[in-house]
Formats: structure tokens, sequence, C-alpha cells
């Protein structure tokens, strides 16, 4: 159904999300509204390294650039909150494309290390120049609910609401340029970058494209975070958001887009699996405080050693594999190009 | 990619609607139990909250006042409590980064269902769980929040919010006045963090009609790298002020103390630390060996000493704490949490036995400047005003990083964050109650 109705599938997802936000307590709310925040975040990431082959260590600060446009263009210009998302799309884009030009040069630790140097340098800019606030930051205000939702309309629906809806248009959006020709160009990218060039495909222009909408995902995703705590600082984006997303990427499988909501759920949910147990064992504030991080690395460590491409990729392996048994499968295009003794293939 | 047949489909949208109409049936009220009275209070209970750094890069020094906030509620508490009610502290750590400030205060107001916030720290922070909660649309009382930004005064923009701390620009004033009183035709530098914090005391020091010789900004973070430090002993070197002001925070304190070991340029200068930079206790947690420089120079604050054993409420406060954390060091945070504490136990019982969020806020504003508590200058607020301690007296540090009365006496002044003048105060703090209990 998804491959054949994606529009309706998601809708249907929408509809779903509506009834549950109006059952939910308004934790939940605030707490689902920051899945879909990470669900966009970690399918900017996954766009970025599972398909286009590159690394990102610093998707934190292309979120901050994101949140500070849409905050100053709201502070300032009292512009309508869907421009201001549209705003923080290009603004981060640009700033994406720009790292892009460098990161196309790079490769390997090389590009991890210039892109953390982002992550650690973009604060200090922040510090620099007043229009940002400095280390306080500026306020994003997007104001109540429209009035005509109620008066029991809470704020955090209301976030929920916005953040969904963004999170799924985004996914749908993604869904269909990863299918197109650009995805499986970045994905012959990523398998072999000299056979791609060969077969006619710009590599450079590929890796800049990949980083330039891996960057836009992550500038909503970045606004969407500073609407959802009214407040854009450096603070918000700090080098330990940056090495989460690349967590959730892990979990989730960063080879394909379908673990991303896994991914985002294990980050939200994580600090209350950990108070739950340690609420059982006592509640001891050390426990409390170390043990997120301790859950965290833990699966890290049992998502390489068990399903290295994480859970969605291992059931549709097995479920390819069950149908080869069965019946003829079909196989992915493959290129196989000979060159006086030397062979490249997109094959993995 | 995302391939899901049809019969997959089929059994997740099943179960997604089973899922939907199961969570359909529950009463949406049912996730609200607290219709009627305010939450987190009953005949003999009342629930706070607090969000701090107990972790991460400002934890240091901070992460005690939780714990001292404690030992003073569970010595109320194990004295009969407060008009019969006890008091429990929930305690959450944000790590200094607002996103979890905001996580944590949801939780504390959601799901812990707290009656107030109390004593929440950091401004960023403080202006992020603020808003994003909207303490004030649910009237959630946010009790004595620890920051000196003067916009949580502002009774307009955070009616439920109360700060304690005198503000910034209240802190440069007095600074002013001191060097016009002690070092008038002295050659004048001035080092400050570029960020609202130093700009706070930039308008301070304007209004005082203090003109610096040499001013160097520094950006926030930036204190962190070897060259800052090394810069302003430069530059120092080449202006060579008689006096230097460092409005900066403790780790650049840290820093300015470090390069100037290694530059050779000790005792040259009259350093005056602004209250947030001068917590030896938070200097000693990084560079111990650098706590003896301090000795010289000139720090403010607005509680007594935490060495006075003159005072009543230091010697109460450390007869308490050494009971509960026998192994912790008695200090300057310690004393802020349980001055906190002490005022908000004040301010409860000030409320009367038919305790709400709204009673509460209206007993700060019209009796909260007449409370009894610990610090020396007098409190402001009033209906129109939510700023809590209105000066500062100076003094000299010691080699131990202790900060001692100049004249062996605490000279306080007080003013506001605006024009009026700085004035030394007559003011005399009410008489601590009976063992420092509310009752």
């Amino acid at each position: 159904m998804l491959k054949k109705h994606p529009l309706v599938t998601f809708i249907f997802f929408g509809v779903v999300l509506y009834l549950i936000s109006n059952r939910l307590d308004e934790l939940l709310v605030y707490q689902g509204a920051s899945v879909a925040i990470f669900v966009i975040a970690i399918a900017s990431l996954i766009l970025l390294t599972g398909y286009s082959g590159q690394i990102s260590l610093g998707h934190g600060a292309l979120m901050c650039i994101g949140a500070y446009a849409a905050a100053l263009l709201r502070i300032h210009y009292n512009a309508p909150v869907w421009l201001t998302f549209v705003v923080a799309v290009l603004a981060a884009a640009v700033g994406g494309a720009l790292l892009g030009l460098a990161a196309a040069r790079l490769s390997g630790p090389y590009l991890a290390g210039t892109t953390l140097a982002l992550a650690i340098g973009l604060p200090s800019i922040a510090n620099k120049f007043s229009i940002f606030g400095g280390e306080q930051g500026i306020s994003f205000d997007i104001g109540l609910p429209p009035a005509s939702l109620g008066e029991d309309f809470t704020q955090y629906k209301w976030y929920f609401w916005i953040s969904w809806s963004a999170a799924l248009i985004a996914m749908y959006w993604l869904r269909h340029v990863l299918n197109s020709r650009y995805g499986r160009s970045w994905r012959a990218v990523r398998s072999n970058d000299v056979a791609a060039e060969l077969a006619g495909i710009h590599v450079g222009r590929n890796k800049v494209l990949a980083f330039t909408i891996s960057a836009g995902l992550a500038g909503l995703a970045g606004a969407l975070l500073g609407m959802t705590i009214s407040l854009v600082s450096p603070g918000v984006y700090p080098l330990l958001l940056s090495f989460s997303l690349a967590t959730g990427a892990v979990l989730a499988g960063v080879t394909t887009l379908g673990g991303v909501m896994i991914g985002a759920v294990i980050l939200v949910a994580i600090p209350e699996i950990a108070l739950a147990i340690a609420n059982r064992y006592g509640g001891s504030e050390t426990i409390i405080t170390n043990l997120p991080g301790l859950l965290v690395s833990g699966l890290l460590i049992l998502t390489v050693l068990l399903v290295p491409n994480g859970p969605v990729e291992q059931m549709h392996a097995r479920r390819a594999k069950h149908a080869k048994n069965g019946k003829a499968s079909h196989s992915p295009v493959e290129l196989t190009l000979r060159v006086g003794s030397k062979t490249f293939s997109t094959k993995k | 990619m995302i391939t899901i047949n049809r019969r997959k489909l089929i059994t997740a949208s099943a179960v997604l609607a089973i899922a939907t109409l199961t969570v359909s049936t529950v009463p949406a009220n049912a996730f609200n139990p607290n219709m009627g009275s305010d939450p987190g209070i009953t005949a003999t209970t009342i629930k706070l909250g607090i969000t701090s750094p107990l972790t991460g890069i400002a934890s240091p020094g901070y992460k005690k006042i939780p714990g001292a906030m404690k030992a003073y509620f569970d010595y109320v508490n194990a004295n009969g409590g407060v008009n019969g009610r006890k008091i429990t502290l929930v305690s959450k750590d944000d790590q200094y980064i607002p996103t979890t400030a905001v996580a944590k205060a949801n939780e504390l107001i959601l799901r812990d269902k707290v009656f107030a916030l109390v004593g929440t720290l950091g401004t960023a922070s403080t202006k992020a769980l603020t808003a994003s909660t909207q303490l004030s649309k649910r009237g959630v009382p946010s009790l004595f929040v620890n920051t000196g930004w003067s916009g949580f005064a502002d009774k307009q923009a955070y009616p439920t919010t109360f700060s304690i701390l005198p503000s910034y620009q209240m802190e440069a004033k007095i600074i002013g006045k001191l060097l016009k009183d002690q070092y008038a035709g002295k050659k004048l530098a001035l080092i400050y963090q570029d960020d609202d914090f130093g700009r706070d005391a930039l308008a301070g020091f304007k209004t005082a009609g203090v003109t610096f010789d040499t001013t160097i900004p520094y950006a926030s973070g930036s204190q962190a790298l070897p060259a800052t430090g090394a810069g302003w002993i430069t530059k120092l070197k080449a202006a060579a002020p008689d006096v230097t002001v460092f409005f900066g925070v403790s780790s650049a304190t840290t820093a300015l103390l470090g390069a100037s070991v290694q530059g050779g340029w000790i005792g040259k200068t009259q350093f005056i630390f602004g209250s947030v930079g001068g917590d030896a206790t938070t200097i000693a947690n990084s560079l111990p060996a650098l706590v003896p420089l301090l000795r010289g120079s000139k720090g403010l604050s607005f509680a007594p000493a935490p060495t006075d054993v003159n005072d009543e409420y230091i010697k109460l406060f450390q007869t308490i704490y050494a009971a509960a954390q026998p192994k912790e060091t008695f200090d300057n945070n310690v004393v802020a949490g349980m001055s906190n504490a002490f005022l908000a136990v004040q301010a409860i019982k000030a409320a009367g036995k038919n305790l709400t969020r709204k009673g509460l806020i209206q007993t700060i504003e019209t009796k909260g400047a007449s409370l009894p508590h610990p610090f020396l200058t007098p409190l402001g607020y009033s209906t129109t005003s939510h700023v809590g301690a209105t000066g500062y007296w100076v003094g000299t540090y010691g080699a131990t990083g202790a900060l001692t009365p100049d004249g062996g006496k605490y000279t306080v002044y007080t003013t506001d964050s605006g024009t009026g003048a700085v004035v030394e105060s007559t003011y005399k703090r009410p008489a601590m109650p009976a063992k420092g209990l509310p009752n």
C-alpha cells in the first residue's frame, strides 16, 4: 500500500496521530512533538550518511542555523509561522550547500572533523553578534493556537500538530526524492564513486546536493525544536545534540529511512525508561543521572553487533531471503564495469 | 526502502485502530485529576520542584544548591512543617541545557504535579522553561530564580516569577560608587562578558558615570581557549591600570588568574570581581592552586559571609547542613540554597493555611518585603516589582577565597536597576524566628 498509494498511507498516519493527540496527557503530547522533531533530524542524517555516503557530526549546528533564521524573521518582521519554517529550511540549506562544497572534497575522518568543527564553532558566532542574543539567545514565540480550535486546545497540542504535519510532509517528500533519479545516483555514489562517475553521474554535484537537502531538513527540525521550547540559543543546540542524532541514526539503521521512527522514539523514551528503572531501585540521583547514557551506549553496542544495518533493514533482508527461496526475486540494478584488469561495481 | 505488503498493512492498520479506540474510551479528564484545588498540595504536604545543573559544565558549585535546600526543608519538616504541611522537594538535573530544562520543568509540572517551582538556575534555562511551559498561564509560582538578569523582576513579562539576586545593573552601579569613592583619579580597566550579562553591567557603569581607560570585552565561552586569558594579560600589561574590574563568570576568573601567573603579572593591579565571577568554590573546583591569588582582591555579596559564625543565620545553617551533608563543605552556594529555601518557607507560612498558587503570589507581592530572611539588603517585592535583594556589601578576599567585609562590618549599599542613586543602607533585617522555624 505504501508503495502503491504513499499519499493515502501518510494521510492515514496523520489521522491516527490526530486521534491519539486528543487522548494523551500534556506531557506525552509534548514528548510526541519531540519525537516528530527527531524523526526529521534523524531522517536528514540518514539521507546524508546512508544514501549519499557522507558523514556529519555537526547536524546540530545546521539545526541552529535554521532556528535562528526562523526566530529572527518572527521577531523582526512578525512573519507568519509557516513562512518562518520555510525560511529555516532555505537558510540551513544555504549553510549546508556551503559546507557541502567543502565536504565534496573530503571524506571519512576529515569530513567528520570538519563538521565537528562547525558544531563547536558555530555557537561562538552566536555569541559574537548581538543580534543573536548571546548566551541567553532570542525568544521564538509562535503565539497561541487559533481560537477556532477551542479553549481546551493546549499550546503543546498545537506544537504537536505543527511538528507532526511538518514531519509527515517532509518524510513524504523525502521518500519521493530517494526513489527518484537523485536517490539512485546518491546510492551509486555511496557504493562506489568511481563506478558511478564512469556511469555518467557527477559525483561532486550529487554530494553537494545531498548535503544541501539534508541541511534543509535539519534546519526545519531546528526551528521546530526552538518553537517547542520558545527559545533559540547556542545552548539549545549543543555538541551533545549532534551526537544524539548520530546515535539515533545508527539505532534506526543508517541505510534505510524505514527505521527513523524507531531511532526517534528511543531517543525520547530512554530517559523515561531510565527514570522508571531508577525509581524501582530506590530513585538514587546518581542512577537517574547516569542510566540514560548507559542504556543508549548498551543499545548502540547491541545494534552494531547484532543488526549493523538497523532492525528494519535486517527485517527486509530476512524477507528477501525468504522470498528468494519461494519465488524469483527482482534484483536491484547493478552496474559492473571492467577497465583493464580492474573491476568496478555498484554491487556491495 | 520501505516496503509493506498488503497483509502486513492490514495487520498494522488493525493494531493501530484498536489502539486508537482503546485510548479513545478513556475519559479525557482521567489524565487531569486535579480539577478542583491546586496541584501539589494536600492538608499535610506541599510538593515543590527544582531543575538545576547537577552534572555538566555548570555543575561544580551549583550542584550543591538542591541538597542545601532539601537540608533546610527536612529541618522544617522534622519540626512540624509549615502550617502543618511537610515539604517535599523534587530535584531534576538539566545539565544547564535549556532544552533539557524545559523537558524537566514539564515533568515537574505535568507529571510530578508540583505546587511551585523554586530556585531554577541559569538565565537561558529559566527564560525557556518559563515561556515554553507557560508558567503564567498555568499560574505556577516560580519562586526565587537563581539568576541576576533584571528582566525576571518585570511583573508584566513574568507575572508568576520572583527573582532573588540583585540585578547586574545594581551591582555595576555599586562598583561604580566604590571606584569613585576609593579610587578617584586612578587608571581603570574593565574586562566583561559580551552578552546580556555583561551589557547589563555596562548599562549600570554608564548610569554610575564611570569611564574606563581600557575596556576588554570577551565572547562567552572563549575563556576556555588559553589565548583569551593570555590576550587579556597582554592588553593589561600595555595599559597598566591601577584598578581592573572583572565582570565575567567563574571559569573566566580562573582563566584570568591562570594567565596572570603564566604572564608573570601578579599583584600589579587591584582586581574587583563581580559576584558571579568571584565564586571561590567554583574556582577551587577547577584549579585549587589559583584560589590564594584572589587574596587582596575586592568582591561583592548580599548574603552574610559563609565564614561569619557571629551571624545567627550562618550559625543555624552550618549546624543543619553539617548534620544533613557531613561530607560536604559549607560555602556560598550552600548559603544561597538554604536562604532560598528559608524565604520560600516564610512565604508559604505567610500565605496561610488555605494555601493556593494565586494566594502565594499575592502574599509575596504584598508581604514579601517584610518577611524574615538571611540577606543583608532590603527585599524589593511589591505589587509592581518582583525584584529580590536590592544591594551589596563590599569585601576583601583572603587566601582561602573567603570574602570578609571591609572595615570589619557589613556596609551595605542599596540601589535600583534604573537611574536611582546608590545609597548606604540603614536597613536592619527582621530578627530570625526562634530556631529559624516558621511556626
